[in-house]
C-alpha cells in the first residue's frame, strides 16, 4: 500500500511531502496492509481472557485489568483506548460493573465494532440468571447495580451458556474459523459439566458455611455451593468499611460466623479488624485468574482454599 | 419564561424511569449539583464571594441509532436574582465510521489541552487554573465541527482537527464566521501496570483573536480586562486575553499501587500555554509589547483513601494591560499567580465536599488575596465515565 503511494511520485512531488507526513502514511500503511490478522480481543477482566483463550486459542487477547485491580475503579487510560481501537471483539462482565470506564473507552476508541449493540461487544452477564436484580435503585442503597450482581465470573452454572453465546459471537465475527470455535466450545462445555459434578461433590462440606464477605464478589459462588454470606465488611455496596460497621458485624457473635473472606484486590485490614474481635479465620480468595490460569483452575483454587481454611477438607479437589 | 423552561427540564429529569431495563434504549440523564461558600472572589471566576451556586449541570446522552450518538449538557447559573440557562454541549457524533474516525458537529468542548474537554465537575479543584481562565475562559466550548482519528497502534495516538465559530474568543467587532481552527495530537501509554502517561500538543488559530488597533475602540480602561470584548459581565465565559495563535502542551501522569485506583492514587498534571500575537505587530517596538505571553499550571492530587484526597496546584498566566496615549498604546505586562491547596472528602463516588485555600497574586491591582472555599459537588442520575 505504501509503495502504491510512493511509486508514481516524481522527485518533485516527493519533496513536497514533509517527512512527518511520510512517517504517518507509513504507520497507516503498515497497519492496514497486514494480512488477515488473528482476532484482537479486548477483555475487561482476566477471567474473560481465560474463557476466550479456551475458545479461540490463536486470538490476541488483551486484558484491561489484573487480579490486583478493582474492576469498578479503572482509569480510561490511553493504552486501553488504543487497545479498544484495535479490538475485533470486546468481552466484559457488563451489568454496569464497568460503567465508570468502559463507555469512555467505547466512545474514545472510535471503533464501530465494539459499540453497544454491535456483535463485537459481548457482555457475559447477559447470559447469566442474574441474582439481586432491583426494580428500584436508589443511591442511598450504595453503589448497587439495577441489573443485578455483576460479578458473574463465579456464576459457575451459567458458564456453559456464556460459552455457547461466545461461540456464536466468535463465529459471527470470524466465520472463517467457525469450525474451530464450535469444536472448542463443545470441548469447553463438556469439560465444564464434568467439573461441576466434581466440584459439587468436593464442596459438599461447605454447605451451610456462614461467611462474612467484602462486597458481593462471591455472590454466585456462595449461592451455588450453599454458603451464606451473613455479613459484608462494606456497610453498603461500594462504600468503605467503617469502624462502627465492623463493630456491628462483631455483634453477630462468633457462633454466627465461620469465616471472613476478602479478595486479592482488596484492602486486607478490615478483615483483620473483624478477626481481632471475633477470632475467626480470614481467607484471601482470588478475584479472577492469575497469569495464564484457566477458569477451571480458578474455581479449583477457590474451592480448595475454602475447604482448607475451614478444615472441612475431606478429600482434595481433583486437579 | 426562563424559569418555566428550567422546571420543565428538572421535572423530566426526575421523571426518568427508576428501573432502566436497558441502558441502550434509554437516554442517560444526570444532574450535577454544585454549591459553595467562599471568603473572596478569584480573578475571572464564575463564583462570587459568599454563598452561591456553581456549575449546576443537566446532562442527557444516548445513542440516536447505530450510526450516531447525541449529547446535551445544559448549565444553570444563578447570578443574584436571575438565572442563565446555558447550553454547554449539544452535539451529535458518529459511532460507526471505519478506520478509527469520528466526526462531531454542534456545540462541544474543544479538545485543546488535556483539561478543557473534561466537565468542570470532574476537576479536583474548585476552579480551573488561572492559566485556563485567562486564555480559554475556564473551559472553551463553541459551535462547529471536529474530526479525529485514533491510529491502530500500541502507542495511543489521536489526531484531531476542529473548525469553530470563535465568537467566544473574539477580540474584534466584526469577526469572521469561522474564527477558530485547531489541531491536536495526543499520545499515551503505560509505563508499568502501576502508572500511565499522556502527552498532548495543541494548536489553535484564532482569526479574530488579535487586537489590531486600539484607537478604533472605545475601551473602558478602568475595567479589569480592557481587552476583553465579549459581554462584559464579571462571570464572562470568554477568555480574558486572546491572540492569533495559541499553542499548548500537556502532560498527565497517573500512578496507583498495582494499578488499583480504588484505595490510593496519584495524578500529576501540567500544561503550558503560549499565546502569540495578542496585538498587531505594528506595535512590536513599543515597551512591553505582548508578542508572546505564557501561562502554565502544575498540579498534584493524591488520593489517600477512598474517602479522602489532597492536592496542590500552582498556576501562572501572563497578561497585559494597555493605556492609550493619543494613538500610542502603552503596554504593561502582568503576571497573575495562584497557589491552591485542597482537601476533599468523598461521601461516595457521587458526592464530594471540598475545602480549598487559594493564595492569589494579582500584579495589576498589586494585590495578594487569601481565599477559602468550601464546596460540594454531587450528582444523581447517570454519571458519565471520566476521561483520563
Ligand atoms: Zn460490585
Amino acid at each position: 500500500m505504501l509503495s502504491k503511494w510512493l511509486k508514481p511520485a516524481t522527485h518533485n512531488q516527493q519533496s513536497r511531502f514533509a517527512p512527518k507526513t511520510l512517517a504517518l502514511l507509513a504507520i497507516f500503511a503498515a497497519s492496514y496492509a497486514l494480512p488477515s490478522h488473528a482476532l484482537n480481543v479486548f477483555v475487561c477482566e482476566p477471567e474473560w481472557g481465560a474463557l476466550v483463550r479456551a475458545h479461540a486459542p490463536h486470538a490476541n487477547i488483551y486484558a484491561a485489568t489484573t487480579s490486583r485491580q478493582d474492576p469498578h475503579y479503572v482509569q480510561a487510560r490511553p493504552s486501553l483506548i488504543s487497545q479498544m481501537r484495535r479490538a475485533d471483539l470486546a468481552v466484559c462482565s457488563g451489568a454496569e460493573l464497568e460503567i465508570g470506564w468502559l463507555p469512555m473507552l467505547q466512545a474514545r476508541s472510535n471503533n464501530a465494532k465494539v459499540q453497544d449493540g454491535q456483535s463485537g461487544m459481548f457482555y457475559a452477564s447477559e447470559y447469566v440468571a442474574m441474582l439481586d436484580t432491583h426494580d428500584h435503585v436508589d443511591r442511598s442503597m450504595g453503589d448497587i447495580h439495577a441489573h443485578g450482581n455483576p460479578h458473574v465470573q463465579f456464576a459457575v452454572k451459567d458458564m456453559p451458556r456464556i460459552s455457547t453465546a461466545l461461540t456464536a459471537r466468535l463465529v459471527d465475527i470470524d466465520p472463517d474459523n467457525a469450525r474451530q470455535y464450535q469444536a472448542n466450545g463443545i470441548r469447553f462445555r463438556g469439560h465444564w459439566h464434568r467439573q461441576i459434578t466434581q466440584w459439587e461433590e468436593v464442596a459438599e462440606p461447605l454447605q451451610g458455611l456462614n461467611v462474612v464477605g467484602y462486597h458481593g464478589t462471591y455472590r454466585y459462588l456462595f449461592d451455588w455451593l450453599g454458603i451464606a454470606q451473613v455479613g459484608d465488611l462494606e456497610p453498603k455496596p461500594g462504600l468503605s468499611p467503617t469502624n462502627a460497621h465492623i463493630h456491628s458485624l462483631a455483634q453477630l457473635g462468633a457462633d454466627a460466623v465461620d469465616l471472613i473472606v476478602y479478595s486479592s484486590h482488596q484492602d486486607s485490614r478490615p478483615a483483620s479488624w473483624l478477626q481481632q474481635r471475633i477470632d475467626k479465620p480470614v481467607l484471601e480468595l482470588p478475584l479472577t485468574v492469575e497469569g495464564d490460569q484457566s477458569l477451571t483452575e480458578m474455581i479449583d483454587i477457590v474451592i480448595g482454599d475454602l475447604l482448607k481454611q475451614t478444615g472441612k477438607q475431606t478429600h482434595l479437589p481433583v486437579q | 419564561m426562563k424559569k418555566s423552561v428550567i422546571s420543565l427540564f428538572v421535572c423530566s429529569a426526575l421523571a426518568a424511569p427508576a428501573a432502566f431495563s436497558s441502558p441502550i434504549s434509554n437516554p442517560e440523564i444526570g444532574v450535577v449539583l454544585d454549591g459553595y461558600y467562599q471568603s473572596g472572589e478569584r480573578q475571572l471566576s464564575e463564583r462570587e464571594e459568599g454563598f452561591g451556586l456553581g456549575h449546576t449541570e443537566i446532562n442527557m446522552s444516548a445513542n440516536i441509532d447505530d450510526k450516531f450518538r447525541g449529547s446535551l449538557t445544559t448549565v444553570l447559573e444563578s447570578h443574584g436574582d436571575h438565572a442563565d440557562l446555558l447550553i454547554e454541549e449539544a452535539f451529535i457524533e458518529t459511532t460507526s465510521l471505519p478506520h478509527g474516525l469520528n466526526i462531531k458537529g454542534g456545540r462541544f468542548l474543544s479538545s485543546f489541552g488535556s483539561l478543557n474537554n473534561q466537565h468542570l465537575h470532574e476537576d479536583a479543584f474548585a476552579e480551573r487554573p488561572v492559566a485556563y481562565r485567562n486564555y480559554l475562559g475556564g473551559h472553551f466550548y463553541d459551535d462547529g465541527v471536529s474530526a479525529s482519528v485514533v491510529l491502530p497502534t500500541d502507542l495511543y495516538i489521536r489526531l484531531g482537527v476542529e473548525a469553530l465559530s470563535g465568537q467566544q474568543m473574539s477580540a474584534i467587532d466584526d469577526p469572521s464566521t469561522v474564527g477558530i481552527y485547531s489541531a491536536t495530537a495526543t499520545f499515551g501509554g503505560d509505563i508499568s501496570t502501576a502508572s500511565s502517561w499522556q502527552l498532548g500538543f495543541s494548536y489553535l488559530r484564532n482569526d479574530n483573536g488579535r487586537v489590531d488597533s486600539f484607537g478604533d475602540h472605545d475601551h473602558d480602561h478602568d475595567h479589569d480586562h480592557p481587552h476583553r470584548f465579549g459581554h462584559d459581565h464579571d462571570h464572562s465565559h470568554s477568555a480574558s486575553v486572546t491572540g492569533k495563535h495559541l499553542y499548548g502542551m500537556d502532560f498527565v501522569w497517573k500512578w496507583a499501587p498495582n494499578g488499583n485506583y480504588k484505595y490510593q492514587n496519584l495524578t500529576v498534571s501540567a500544561e503550558w500555554l503560549r499565546l502569540n500575537d495578542a496585538t498587531s505587530r505594528d506595535y512590536k517596538f513599543e515597551h512591553d509589547y505582548p508578542g508572546t505571553l505564557d501561562a502554565f499550571y502544575l498540579s498534584g492530587v493524591y488520593r489517600l483513601s477512598p474517602s479522602w484526597s489532597v492536592g496542590a496546584r500552582y498556576s501562572e498566566a501572563e497578561d497585559f494591560d494597555v493605556k492609550m496615549y493619543g494613538h500610542y498604546p502603552y503596554f504593561k505586562r502582568e503576571t497573575e499567580r495562584e497557589f491552591d491547596l485542597m482537601l476533599a472528602w468523598n461521601s461516595s463516588h457521587f458526592g464530594t465536599i471540598r475545602g480549598q485555600y487559594t493564595r492569589a497574586e494579582n500584579q495589576r491591582h498589586d494585590r495578594e488575596d487569601n481565599i477559602f472555599t468550601l464546596q460540594y459537588v454531587m450528582s444523581f442520575g447517570a454519571h458519565g465515565a471520566h476521561a483520563f
